[in-house]
């Protein structure tokens, strides 16, 4: 590995773990709050939620190029603030963050949703607030689906290529991340180094996937006891 | 409260660590089109080494870059391929008219995979190929250069169906040179980075090939951007690109 590779890399887990940093608050606020509101509009948003997991990449880097542009609706007030975020490696991060958001919230409110609604009914007429009720039996019976969650999140980030090309180039050194980098290097011939970058992912795909086994499992059962 | 707190100030803490600036000046970013690749890279170097300004490059098609650079990136210097590139910059205001150096130029080649037998003469030889390799004749400049040589040749439609459209130059190049595809046209500097490939036609009858080089009005640190614009137009900068193949411009 050379050192512009280990750059690469650095860069690549970097992004991916501010990124999941950035929708761990959010997407556990979702993913509670989907599993508990009864409302009409839940499919709505639910649906609404979902669309980066299956929308192209591609569209949703478009729809991010658009607001975040110069002439854009958030591009505009980002530009007077003086915050750069296009092409830079904030835009990776976002776009990283948008696309993995749907796992997180779909893994964690399945795990919320799996918890037995008396228990925190009980918890409530215990004295607890529904922040403490949340915090101290709701997270902690359904942490391992939260956990499953952002580490699926944070895989998803660690490959994203479609949003984040749109969105922050691939500027070597800058906003390149390991999808990206194998992508360049590929289609300027440079097979051979592209094929150790692959190298690279493979491996941390596998370490990605082999903690999300082991760490659901064991607590898997923990439970059936 | 704490508990809610805490992964937000986490967040802030890596974002903030990850944007403090360096106590060295900040590197220039230069957008270069993907023909300009080795010989920017060799002009970053001497500039470095001399200014102690350190360059980063991002290359790959002009049109790319240009719309990088409207859209919002941060790049200090583009290096265009073509004028209308350029031109679109100036009328955005992103690029000042009296900035803009128009010294380099280039010639148009067909090349053919290093162990291929194809013999072609003229224009009208390669429709008889089944696929050429090409970059976007719609957006990058070696394309419409391409496209207009090709034209003017009274071939474009014949052709325009076995066209496969790369993004940039550098990956018609890479096709060809993979065996991938019988043949491509690039410019004349591309052809000679690589081995895997053989000059089959230079054309000498295209359109004229004008490269534009300038600050951009956005840098953060305009002064050295426009230290390597000059730089780049001086007789060292110029040296580097005729010793790649380029056609320099008195």
């Amino acid at each position: 590995m050379t050192a512009e590779d280990f750059s690469i890399l650095a860069l690549t887990v970097r992004v991916a773990v501010l990124s999941t940093l950035l929708i761990l608050p959010v997407g556990v606020a979702c993913g509670w709050g989907l599993a508990r509101w009864r409302g009409p509009g839940r499919t709505l948003v639910e649906t609404l939620l979902s669309l980066p997991l299956v929308l192209p990449p591609t569209a949703v880097g478009l729809l991010l190029l658009e607001a975040l542009r110069r002439t854009g609706a958030v591009g505009r007030l980002l530009d007077r603030a003086g915050v750069e975020i296009l092409f830079t490696w904030k835009a990776v991060v976002l776009a990283a963050a948008v696309m993995s958001f749907p796992f997180l919230v779909r893994l964690s409110r399945t795990a919320f949703e799996e918890i037995d609604p008396r228990l925190l009914s009980m918890a409530r007429s215990l004295g607890s607030s529904p922040t403490a009720a949340f915090r101290r039996v709701a997270l902690p019976l359904a942490w391992r689906g939260v956990l499953a969650g952002t580490l699926l999140a944070f895989s998803r980030a660690l490959g994203e290529f479609g949003a984040t090309i749109l969105v922050a180039g691939s500027i070597p050194g800058r906003t390149e991340t390991l999808a990206l980098a194998i992508f360049r290097r590929t289609h300027i011939g440079q097979d051979t180094s592209a094929m150790r970058l692959v190298a690279v992912t493979v491996v941390l795909a596998f370490g990605a996937v082999w903690t999300t086994e082991i760490l659901t499992r064991r607590r898997g059962r923990r439970t059936s006891v | 409260m704490n508990v809610t707190l805490a992964p937000l100030l986490a967040i802030f803490g890596l974002i903030t660590l990850g944007t403090a600036a360096p106590a060295a000046a900040p590197p220039l970013l230069v957008f270069g089109a993907a023909s300009l690749t080795e010989s920017l890279q060799d002009i970053g170097r001497t500039f470095e080494a001399k200014t102690a300004q350190k360059v980063d490059f991002s290359f790959g098609a002009s049109s790319d870059l240009a719309r990088q650079v409207e859209a919002g990136a941060p790049a200090d210097v583009f290096f265009s391929a073509d004028t209308a590139k350029m031109d679109a910059l100036e009328k955005g205001g992103l690029v000042r008219k009296s900035d803009r150096r128009e010294f380099l130029s280039n010639a148009l080649v067909v090349v053919v995979p290093k162990a291929s037998t194809a013999a072609i003469a003229s224009a009208r030889d390669l429709v008889a190929l089944p696929r050429i390799a090409l970059a976007d004749p719609t957006a990058v400049p070696v394309g419409i250069y391409t496209k207009k040589w090709l034209t003017a040749e009274g071939v474009w439609d014949a052709l325009a169906p076995k066209i496969v459209p790369t993004l940039d130059v550098r990956a018609a190049l890479a096709a060809v040179a993979g065996g991938d595809i019988p043949a491509g046209i690039v410019y004349r500097t591309d052809a000679a980075t690589s081995k895997d490939v053989r000059v089959a036609f230079t054309v000498t009858n295209g359109p004229t090939i004008t490269y534009s080089v300038a600050p951009l009005t956005g840098s953060k640190h305009l002064p050295a951007a426009a230290a390597f614009v000059a730089f780049v137009d001086s007789r060292e900068g110029r040296v580097v690109f005729e010793r790649r193949g380029f056609i320099v411009r008195p």
